[in-house]
């Protein structure tokens, strides 16, 4: 498609930063929805009950998808309906024109259906002549402007109200004031108009109940009641996810769909149809009543096929409350229109990929940052980041990696002496590889300065060389041997955090052990979707860490953490030897802070004190939602000597680095970082602490050039600090 | 008037309502903009509906509900003396996008939302609840289930065929700059009578 091909990212995403409607609309939205939705929960006794059974029931309804379709095109066929299926698009606007014509249909309006938008119905139809018309009020306006809805409950988020007077205006040819209760009652007005002298009904449904036939609609203007009531002629396009198996299992989608959805305990309409319905007329100058005719058209597009498809199926789950976009960090800066054509977020990421195709899907694949904020609350429990990952991973093995890509990981990356090397050369300020494409794959680095954070340089001397002088300074008489594996980011970047890190580790007995064959963890080659070297260097750090023999494996940086505890164990599945070595690595890897916290209550060491300088807590992502960790550092900072520790706003939101993202999108990285530079600076601490070096790059980055009288220190330094003052 | 079901009361009466849920039921509905009115019996309802019309300058009614219901019928038939008001099917059909309006019927509250279930098999029943800027409604104030859950168990057994679902207050949008306005294309009022002495 041209429109597809001359996408520019980059740019649609530079003018969502600077458009100041925008950004103030999703500011306050992002403030009001937390509030909203907990309040709309607060009469419930357990979210994650309802969300397991709404789980539950949907696995159930993805793995009988074939069963279900049939049983409710046979529910609807016995009330006097006729189905269709439709394999995609073009067979779905066929089947719809031919009942157009065979009704001789001029006047459509139409309701609450996204998987007419994903098939772009509405310009087929008007090609054809016919006359259709949105009637929810957003995606009116939007269609009268001829743009996108930029979120899926809420599509004109982006506008203000003059924006809307003004295509108001533009589409009526009368001068609309800037008022909103005036513009809604326009809009009620001109619509109305058009219920009135509409022949035919389309409405999407917001699921479709197999033992009965019936669809439910979920509205709160009442458009879809409308629509489903006036018009002689009913058509349901209706995805197959939207299928469930009995009429009670509605109640598990509704008891959280709105309160996720708009923070509120239940929409204004729920609106449920099963088989043809009355309709009063007048024909002939005569009253009639007659049943209207019901067609209900079942669109697959790609979605039979995600039901079989063992990973993906868990799409199926979703039930488009968008409550992921609600907070996602990314969505909540630049808004819905960066995606795909119509769905938008992460989970919009992943329906495009299957339903509007991989292509689509990898233009924008990589706004996911991974933070993991959408896994915990969505509904139906979707692993949205991985779900986005799998896709990625399959684009890669189908396509291939860019050529840069291809030369940094498979020869590279996989080779440990090459890539020291050219870090220590970047060290030298050689600067081998300056091009931007290069940089921003590799794990962190050299990357250009932007406007508003500063990036740190390579340390003249890494952790591994320091490593052995620094170990002999352990205790005479050890109580574990550790192994330490630094990452890149502790090894080339911070290596006295190292070093912070390994006389913490002696301070609590432990005799520490840095084996040098050690390589980076793979992780951002993961993320590109390489796993066949992503494998070469798990199992090069399962051998080098084999070879220390030790109790523990720690770890200070939360992703090396999570790709060493996890994904090594993925990526070795299919291999019995490697995955057991895999599987006893896991096993002995233990994340830096929460060890010690461990450790130190064991002595006793965790009195809460109140030290002269205020100091903060930022949560990684990897640290809070894939490692489950917050607690202990919190633990930690509260009883550190000199501190008196406070918490910050947001203290959970991503800091805008996310591995490569915050080196390509590195304006829109700088945009998340001041965010969370501004939630700092309200606690009036001097120190933020973090425990992810990552953060540290981008948090210290950001202090750097907008408030460096903060200072940024990875969790170890300010144990360390604490141990020479106790001297 | 064609419905889902004329024994909505019995399926109702298997334990799934009771007297207790009332103070869930009015807190919720309150926060949904629904226009609560508490009163012993249905006559009750006609100073206060007579009021509304006075205040709205409404001149045409549309009724639906009062067959099988002779409270109902009292109520319309005490309206008809001073107002223009439609219970006819084709009548109705014919003056709905005129009315000022509109009066039904609803089945049963549920406490955990504050929504009533409405059972509008007919089309008379949909176009009155809809089309015009006020709805008026009654329920028995008795019928309320505890939770969306009780709902759903209900509609399971009586659920087979029609046209139902919930409403929970007034038409409403928040399209424009996220501000709530209710009425875009339903009522923007949304009246309920829970009715003590409804049996």
């Amino acid at each position: 498609m041209i429109e597809m091909q001359s996408r520019n990212i980059k740019n649609e995403i530079n003018e969502k930063i600077h458009d100041e409607i925008l950004r103030s609309n999703l500011a306050n939205f992002a403030q009001q929805y937390p509030l909203a939705r907990a309040k709309a929960y607060a009469n419930v006794d357990s979210i994650d009950e309802l969300r397991d059974e709404l789980k539950n029931m949907k696995q159930y309804a993805v793995n009988h998808i074939e069963q279900l379709a049939d049983e409710f095109e046979s529910s609807l066929e016995k009330r006097g309906a006729k189905v269709l299926r439709a394999k995609d698009g073009n067979e779905l606007k066929e089947q719809l024109l031919k009942i157009c014509r065979e009704n001789n249909v001029h006047n459509i309006v139409k309701s609450k259906s996204m998987a007419t938008e994903e098939i772009k119905l509405n310009d087929y139809l008007q090609e054809k002549g016919l006359h259709i018309k949105e009637t929810d009020l957003g995606e009116w306006m939007l269609s009268v402007a001829g743009q996108h809805p930029s979120h899926m409950v809420m599509p004109a988020i982006h506008l203000n109200r003059n924006q809307c007077a003004h295509f108001f205006s533009d589409e009526l040819k009368e001068d609309i004031p800037e008022d909103i209760p005036y513009m809604v009652q326009t809009a009620r007005r001109v619509l109305r108009k058009e219920f009135l002298q509409a022949d035919m009904g389309i409405s999407g449904a917001n699921f479709g109940i197999a033992e009965n036939g019936a669809i439910g609609l979920v509205t709160n203007e009442g458009n879809a009641r409308i629509v489903t009531t006036i018009p002689p002629i009913h058509v349901i396009i209706i995805g197959y996810e939207k299928l469930i198996p009995k009429i009670s299992d509605a109640s598990k989608i509704m008891r959280l769909l709105p309160r996720n959805g708009t923070g509120q305990r239940m929409v204004s309409y729920l609106t449920m149809i099963d088989g043809p319905t009355p309709v009063i007329r007048e024909k002939d100058g005569k009253m009639v009543e007659e049943n209207k005719k019901l067609y209900a058209i079942l669109l697959d597009n790609g979605r039979l096929q995600a039901a079989h498809d063992p990973v993906m199926k868990e799409v199926y789950q979703c039930v488009r409350c968008a409550s992921c976009l609600n907070v996602c960090p990314i969505w909540s800066t630049v808004g819905g229109n960066v995606y795909g054509h119509i769905y938008s977020g992460g989970i919009g990421a992943i329906l495009t990929g299957l339903l509007n195709g991989m292509d689509e899907f990898a233009q924008f694949s990589d706004l996911c940052i991974g933070c993991r904020k959408c896994t915990t609350v969505c509904p139906g429990e979707i692993n949205i980041p991985d779900l986005i990952q799998e896709l990625r991973n399959r684009r890669v093995t189908q396509k291939g990696l860019s050529t840069p890509e291809k030369i940094i990981f498979q020869r590279i990356m996989t080779n440990r002496k090459i890539f020291h090397s050219l870090l220590r050369a970047a060290a030298l300020g050689q600067k081998p590889v300056k091009s931007g494409k290069f940089i921003r794959n590799l794990p962190l680095f050299f990357a250009k300065m932007t406007d508003g954070r500063s990036l740190p340089t390579i340390a003249s001397t890494p952790f591994r060389d320091r490593a052995e002088t620094l170990l002999q300074q352990g205790p005479k008489q050890a109580k574990m041997r550790i192994a330490f594996f630094s990452g890149c980011n502790l090894d080339f970047v911070f290596p006295e955090t190292g070093e912070s890190v390994v006389k913490v580790l002696h301070d609590v007995g432990a005799e520490v052990v840095y084996p040098q064959q050690q390589t980076c963890c793979g992780k951002p080659i993961i993320g590109a979707g390489d796993l066949a070297t992503a494998r070469k260097l798990a199992k090069q750090n399962i051998e080098a860490l084999e070879t220390a023999e030790a109790d523990y494996i720690i770890v200070a940086c939360p992703t090396c953490g999570e790709t060493l505890e996890k994904s090594y164990q993925e990526l070795l599945a299919d291999d019995v030897v490697w995955f057991k070595r895999a599987q006893n690595i896991a096993a002995k890897i233990r994340e830096f802070s929460s060890f010690i916290d461990e450790m130190y209550k064991k002595e006793n060491r965790m009195a809460v004190v109140h030290g002269s300088q205020k100091i903060t807590y930022h949560d990684s992502c990897h640290m809070k939602r894939g490692l489950g960790i917050y607690k202990q550092p919190r633990e930690l900072l509260n009883a550190a000597g000199n501190y008196d520790f406070v918490e910050m706003t947001n203290a959970d939101e991503c800091c805008g680095m996310a591995g490569s993202f915050g080196m390509k999108y590195a304006d829109l990285s700088v945009q998340l970082m001041d965010k969370k530079l501004d939630g700092i600076e309200a606690t009036g601490a001097q120190t933020v602490a973090v425990a992810c070096p990552s953060c540290m790059i981008q948090i210290g980055g950001g202090l750097d050039k907008k408030a460096p009288q903060i200072k940024v220190k990875h969790i170890a330094d300010i144990l360390a600090e604490n141990i020479v003052n106790n001297d | 008037m064609k419905k889902i079901s004329h024994a909505w009361q019995k399926y109702l009466q298997q334990g799934f309502i009771n007297k207790k849920y009332w103070q869930d039921f009015r807190e919720n509905a309150q926060a949904a903009s629904v226009e609560l009115q508490e009163i012993k019996e249905y006559k009750d309802a006609i100073p206060i509906i007579e009021k509304i019309i006075a205040e709205t300058g409404a001149q045409q009614l549309g009724a639906v509900g009062e067959d099988d219901n002779k409270n109902l019928l009292m109520v319309y038939t005490a309206l008809q003396k001073q107002h223009k008001l439609y219970t006819d099917k084709f009548a109705i059909v014919k003056n709905a996008p005129q009315l000022d309006i509109g009066f039904s019927t609803a089945e049963f509250g549920v406490g955990e939302t504050g929504s009533v279930c409405v059972d509008n098999y007919a089309y008379e029943a949909r176009l009155i609840s809809m089309l015009p800027p006020i709805n008026i409604v009654f329920m028995d104030k008795n019928n309320i289930v505890n939770t969306m859950t009780d709902a759903f168990a209900v509609l399971e057994d009586v659920f087979t065929e029609g046209y139902t679902g919930f409403v929970t207050g007034p038409s409403r949008t928040s399209d424009i700059e996220r501000v709530l306005t209710l009425g875009v294309h339903g009522p923007s009022r949304f009246i309920l009578f829970a009715v003590e002495n409804a049996g």
